[in-house]
């Protein structure tokens, strides 16, 4: 699990509404085939996926356009983050949707460090605005969840 | 949020509101635009009693608003919660952020195997 490291990477985040997409992108040390095959291999979801840090419940991966994938967080089992795979192309590029939405993992490489972009795609400015204010990969309830965590700190703080 | 503004410990009446699956549902579907009771009762199968019953616990926590009228007026997400709304991005990258910084650990973690 990520140790409490204090100058933490940083994740960007841009939304884009002319394209309905909500793009975020990172700097990972290593090179972009094995973050390519941390994203599309199973016993590798599982591990980093679930925010909280653990185990995935159950992750399922048909790895081929039109195959299925379902993946499962301990914490949220009623939610599934699931969808169909539309591209693979290792290692610098991974389409699917899932919730209603295009995701595209997109990997360019420099110096053996790879930057990562992913992109999901809305299909409407309307929905783009749903989806960012139910939360992307679990719901309502996630979103909730995170509302309640915000409001906790925001308490803690006053 | 200016929940020093709000009676007596709000908080306890907004975590109430958002424990029940249910009502974090029916903030669900206002968010999509607003509702009456009626419409509400269909895609959620309960009673009238039983809707009302949860609106008034959204609405004391101040997340939802609407008229005295439980039976016709529609319901819809208070001005504060949607404002709120745009608070919620910041969960969400910070979600994103521990997602792919686990995703940075595990990578170093494949690395290590491989050596």
């Amino acid at each position: 699990m990520p140790s409490a490291s204090i100058a933490a990477p940083r994740t960007g985040l841009v939304i884009d509404r002319a394209s309905h997409t909500i793009r975020l992108t990172r700097d990972v040390d290593a090179p972009r085939a094995e973050v390519f095959e941390a994203w599309t291999s199973p016993e590798h979801v599982s591990a980093w996926w679930d925010p909280a840090g653990e185990p995935l419940a159950e992750c399922v991966i048909d790895l081929r356009p039109g195959g299925a994938f379902r993946f499962v967080a301990r914490s949220h089992p009623e939610m599934p983050f699931a969808g169909v795979y539309r591209e693979i192309a290792p290692p610098g590029r991974l389409i699917f949707e899932a919730l209603g939405a295009t995701g595209r993992v997109i990997l360019r490489e420099a110096d053996g460090r790879t930057h990562m972009t992913v992109e999901i795609a809305c299909r409407s400015e309307a929905e783009l605005d749903q989806f960012l204010r139910m939360g992307v990969d679990a719901g309502t309830a996630r979103t909730l969840d995170n509302l309640v965590a915000y409001a906790r700190r925001f308490a803690g703080a006053a | 949020m200016e929940i020093h503004s709000r009676p007596a410990d709000p908080l306890s009446f907004a975590f109430r509101a958002l424990g029940d699956p249910t009502r974090r549902a029916i903030l669900a579907r206002l968010a999509g635009g607003e509702a009456s009771v009626s419409e509400l009762m269909e895609p959620f199968k309960l009673s009238q009693p039983a809707i009302s019953k949860h609106l008034k616990v959204l609405e004391r926590a101040g997340l939802i608003e609407g008229g005295r009228d439980a039976q016709k007026r529609p319901r819809r997400l208070a001005p504060r919660a949607m404002k709120d709304v745009a608070d919620w991005i910041e969960p969400f990258r910070q979600q994103w952020e521990s997602r792919l910084n686990n995703l940075d650990a595990h990578l170093k973690k494949m690395r290590n195997q491989e050596k």
